[in-house]
């Protein structure tokens, strides 16, 4: 196996891998004031780390999308009372109809999630409840990496065995 | 525009990894579609072109337009979505006929020494044969198809990112599996006759219509995660679903029935299948004659190439550098001793390390082109001519490999990274010594036998993909003058004594481009080359022997890939904590006995008993004729690449953590305001990937090579392999420590401010 080889193969495997999308579960379905929301969470299940936290907020009247509100997030974790603030945006997300914020959710267990939306000078307040599982392992996340190099030694090892083979045969 | 529809409209996703896919999928077929073109008109039309094209479109827009956003909200969305992977893209990605153009589009060698041996095995084409016998890819279509729409899998894919990347996968490769037989895809001939082709379509449509009958006809919704989405534009999780159905049923109908109809009427005409066989054995002899491909000229590329073989390009380098070099110790003498705040804190730990490592995986040792050290020197050598030789005895790597050492420790033990004022004194010591060492001695001695920062790049551009070599070996064959070494009345020759007709590789050379300057026939370029094909030759080279016999180089490449995993370790959490542990255990009064140890044990303890481990232990299979010593000398050198790659994955980690501290460090150098704010840059999420690919290409490669290695110097491949073996341990260990440090948390280590 050549070193170029390695280097193409490298570049389609990295080129497999996807990016995290928004939109993901959905954790919170409140109406307020004039307002349906629905938050969404992604990774599923959600664990400790970074996060994407989007939401869609409709009129309560036939449930059209609201394009033109700030979306401020807080999320505290009950167990230490860590907070984070976030403000959630339509250009961070994959679907323009969701306002989304990426964060990174420290611990894990649960988590009070304030969504705040401001629009023609009126506020609106939701509320809830999110449960954030431990933080996954890393080598878990990027297994596909890691057994990217035994994957192609197993294949160099196949391709010498077929030349071999060949130069019996 | 409706700003809703706007907003839907603009919920695309381009991805930049698989649009990056795309693009290679897409420049392969079009080279290889370019070639078979030339040879064979008739049959790779343009309408070929179009359809793969369209068919890379249909995927493109399957998995980053709209349809994919929207698929979590609304089942619609989501069917539209699976249709484009089921009927459009595959049918017409193999309408065309992608085999081969996009094997013909594959670099020669990894078309012939990479996949030749897989297409030309028995065990291949049964497989190959079986997967797409019409039976076996109508069971697949029709079973993936009916399985992802049961209601318990369909609602896994919908919750796990991961599934649905399965799921999206199964119905693409089913469906190529599917319209393989349909379309009649070269190589390979229909086992059955073409009129088969018209039930069995009709078949699977009879599938696709019971399963959207099921999605219309149903009372209640079907997959619950619609049911909990939120509602858009008032429109209820049943009739989503019902028209999701519809969609099904009536586009995917259409889908299979169509070339239903066109096979039956060709059906009808006689003798329409010939041609295809005559392709079949033509095929064959294209595949067969595939010219091997000049390698690529960096300096006959249209506008790179002209400024780079301008006579003063590499002064004007040298001289930038030569003023930001400046700048940097100036700042690190006179400037705020914050290290963040601080051009020597900054410019030289974060951005120039990283940018060069970058350099040299791309393309080659561009940091010595553009050295700034030896531009004063030049200058003086105007004015006063060097009058010794360096001394013969000292001509090796010895000095070079202690400096190293010695700089690898001290960069440590001394916190340099964090003081301006000691990294702008190592410049200053630097552009002193280069000037004391070249106006004493001829050649470029400082650059050959000393320079750390150039040994650094000499080795690590063994791997890098650009070499200065002779484009035509034939040409130099009739040259008596040899400017490229001697030089002539306008230009000087190879101050490093490399003559390029013997030139092996990188190593030692500076890419100066004197020898592109001197020769007199233009028969020197930058050209591509194997990266890493010096690393398992034995041939001597000009000015640097056989590098497999020199110990001095062994040595100093052990520093250097020990010194990778040491560096790097050092700045994790866990090797930090371990480190002050035992400070406070011995209760001493600084850490530069404990860094001494590390680094004596790290850097050349453990190295050199492993080296000799191995070697004692590979000698026990090798041929007669194999010393122990070139033996060692060869396994180590094969390990450059594993320590290249942590290098990578270290200096890439600052780069890409800290590349916006130089503005803030520049506009305060410039307004000699200390007061700005320095927030601290976000760290990509990209970036452990892209650390862990680095360091699996340089196991993958090190270990090939020391593969080479083996078969060259042991007698059968059991032999190779049990010579190979204590190696790919030591490579082995030194990968899983570079992951466990790409996993560990960082400290910045003063090359950010922290808030």
């Amino acid at each position: 196996m050549k070193p170029r080889k390695l280097l193409l193969l490298s570049v389609v495997f990295l080129a497999q891998a996807t990016a995290l999308a928004d939109g993901g579960a959905v954790q919170l379905r409140t109406e307020a004031g004039a307002f349906v929301i629905t938050v969404f969470t992604s990774p599923a299940p959600l664990s400790a780390g970074p996060v994407d936290i989007s939401l869609l907020v409709q009129n309560r009247d036939g449930l059209e999308p609201v394009l033109d509100a700030d979306v401020l997030l807080a999320l505290r974790a009950q167990p230490s009372r860590s907070e984070i603030r976030a403000q959630a945006s339509r250009q961070k997300s994959q679907n323009k109809l969701l306002y989304a914020a990426p964060v990174t959710l420290v611990e894990s267990g649960k988590w009070q999630i304030a969504v705040t939306i401001l629009r023609n000078g009126e506020r609106t307040a939701a509320a809830g409840t999110i449960d954030v599982a431990p933080t996954r392992e890393m080598v878990a996340s990027y297994w596909g990496y890691v057994a990217f190099p035994p994957f192609m030694i197993v294949a160099f090892v196949v391709r010498e065995r077929l030349i071999c083979r060949k130069e019996r045969g | 525009m409706d700003p809703v529809a706007a907003a839907v409209l603009a919920s695309w996703t381009l991805d930049l990894r698989a649009v990056c896919l795309l693009l290679v999928v897409a420049s392969l077929y079009l080279r290889g579609w370019l070639r078979l073109r030339a040879e064979l008109p008739h049959k790779y039309t343009a309408g070929r072109l179009a359809a793969f094209a369209g068919g890379l479109f249909a995927l493109l827009s399957a998995l980053a337009s709209p349809v994919d956003a929207f698929g979590g909200l609304l089942l619609t969305a989501h069917m539209i979505q699976h249709l484009l992977l089921l009927m459009v893209a595959p049918a017409l990605l193999l309408l065309g006929q992608p085999v081969l153009p996009l094997l013909r589009g594959l670099p020669r060698w990894v078309f012939k020494d990479a996949l030749g041996p897989f297409l030309a095995s028995r065990e291949f084409r049964q497989v190959g044969r079986a997967m797409v016998h019409p039976v076996v890819s109508w069971l697949a279509l029709a079973s993936v198809i009916t399985i992802w729409h049961m209601s318990p899998v369909y609602e896994l894919a919908l919750r796990s990112q991961a599934w649905h990347e399965v799921e999206h996968a199964c119905f693409f490769w089913a469906a190529i599996m599917f319209w393989w037989p349909v379309v009649g895809v070269w190589p390979g001939h229909a086992v059955w006759p073409r009129w088969t082709m018209i039930p069995y379509l009709a078949l699977a449509d009879l599938v696709n219509t019971g399963l959207s009958a099921v999605l219309s006809f149903s009372d209640h919704v079907l997959y619950p995660s619609y049911q909990l989405a939120p509602r858009l534009w008032g429109i209820s999780a049943l009739d989503d679903q019902a028209t999701a159905g519809a969609i099904m049923w009536v586009p995917g109908s259409i889908a299979f029935l169509v070339p239903a109809v066109i096979l039956g009427m060709r059906a009808l005409e006689a003798g329409r299948t010939r041609p295809l066989q005559r392709t079949t054995t033509r095929r064959s002899a294209v595949m067969r004659h595939i010219p091997a491909g000049k390698p690529w000229d960096l300096l006959r590329t249209p506008i790179l190439g002209p400024i780079l073989r301008y006579r003063h390009f590499r002064r004007c380098l040298q001289a930038a550098m030569l003023l930001l070099a400046g700048a940097v110790a100036v700042d690190g003498l006179f400037g705020p001793q914050v290290t963040p705040m601080n051009l020597a804190g900054v410019l030289p730990w974060t951005h120039w390390r990283g940018l060069a490592v970058i350099a040299l995986l791309l393309a080659g040792n561009l940091f010595c082109m553009a050295c700034p050290f030896t531009l004063p020197r030049d200058l003086a050598r105007r004015v006063v001519a060097p009058r010794y030789r360096w001394p013969r005895r000292l001509r090796s790597k010895w000095i070079a490999a202690g400096l190293l050492a010695t700089y690898l420790w001290a960069y440590e033990a001394f916190s340099l990274w964090d003081s301006p004022r000691a990294t702008a004194w190592i410049i200053l010591g630097y552009f002193i010594a280069a000037f004391v060492v070249d106006i004493l001695f001829k050649g470029a001695s400082f650059c050959k036998y000393m320079c750390p920062i150039g040994q650094f790049h000499f080795v690590h551009s063994l791997v890098s993909p650009l070499q200065v070599r002779v484009r035509e070996p034939a040409v130099c064959g009739s040259c008596s003058t040899h400017d490229c070494i001697r030089g002539n009345g306008h230009q000087r020759g190879c101050e490093l004594n490399l003559f390029q007709p013997k030139k092996l590789g990188n190593f030692d050379c500076t890419f100066c481009l004197d020898c592109v300057q001197a020769c007199p026939t233009q028969n020197v370029g930058i050209l591509t080359g194997l990266p890493g094909q010096s690393l398992r030759e034995e041939h001597r080279g000009s000015g640097i022997g056989r590098l497999n016999r020199r110990p001095d180089v062994a040595a100093l490449v052990l520093i250097l890939v020990f010194g990778a995993f040491v560096n790097a370790a050092g700045m994790t959490d866990p090797v930090m904590m371990w480190m002050h542990r035992w400070h406070g255990r011995l209760r001493l009064g600084s850490m530069v006995p404990i860094m001494t140890a590390v680094y004596l044990c790290g850097v050349l303890i453990v190295p050199g008993i492993l080296a000799t481990a191995c070697g004692w232990v590979s000698q026990c299979w090798k041929r007669e004729t194999v010393t122990r010593k070139e033996l060692a000398c060869s396994f180590t050198l094969a390990l450059i690449p594993v320590g290249f790659g942590m290098w990578l994955a270290h200096f890439s980690n600052h780069l890409a953590t800290g590349w916006s501290s130089f503005v803030p460090a520049i506009e305060r150098f410039l307004s000699r305001d200390a007061s700005a704010d320095y927030p601290p840059g976000p760290i990509p999420g990209w970036l452990p990937s892209v650390e862990l690919l680095f360091l699996g290409m340089g196991l993958l490669l090190t270990l090939h090579s020391a593969w080479r290695v083996a078969c060259r110097i042991s007698e059968g491949r059991r032999r190779a392999v049990a010579v190979m073996s204590p190696w790919a341990v030591v490579a082995g260990a030194l990968y899983s420590a570079g992951v466990w440090i790409v996993f560990q948390p960082m400290q910045m280590r003063g090359t950010m401010m922290m808030r």
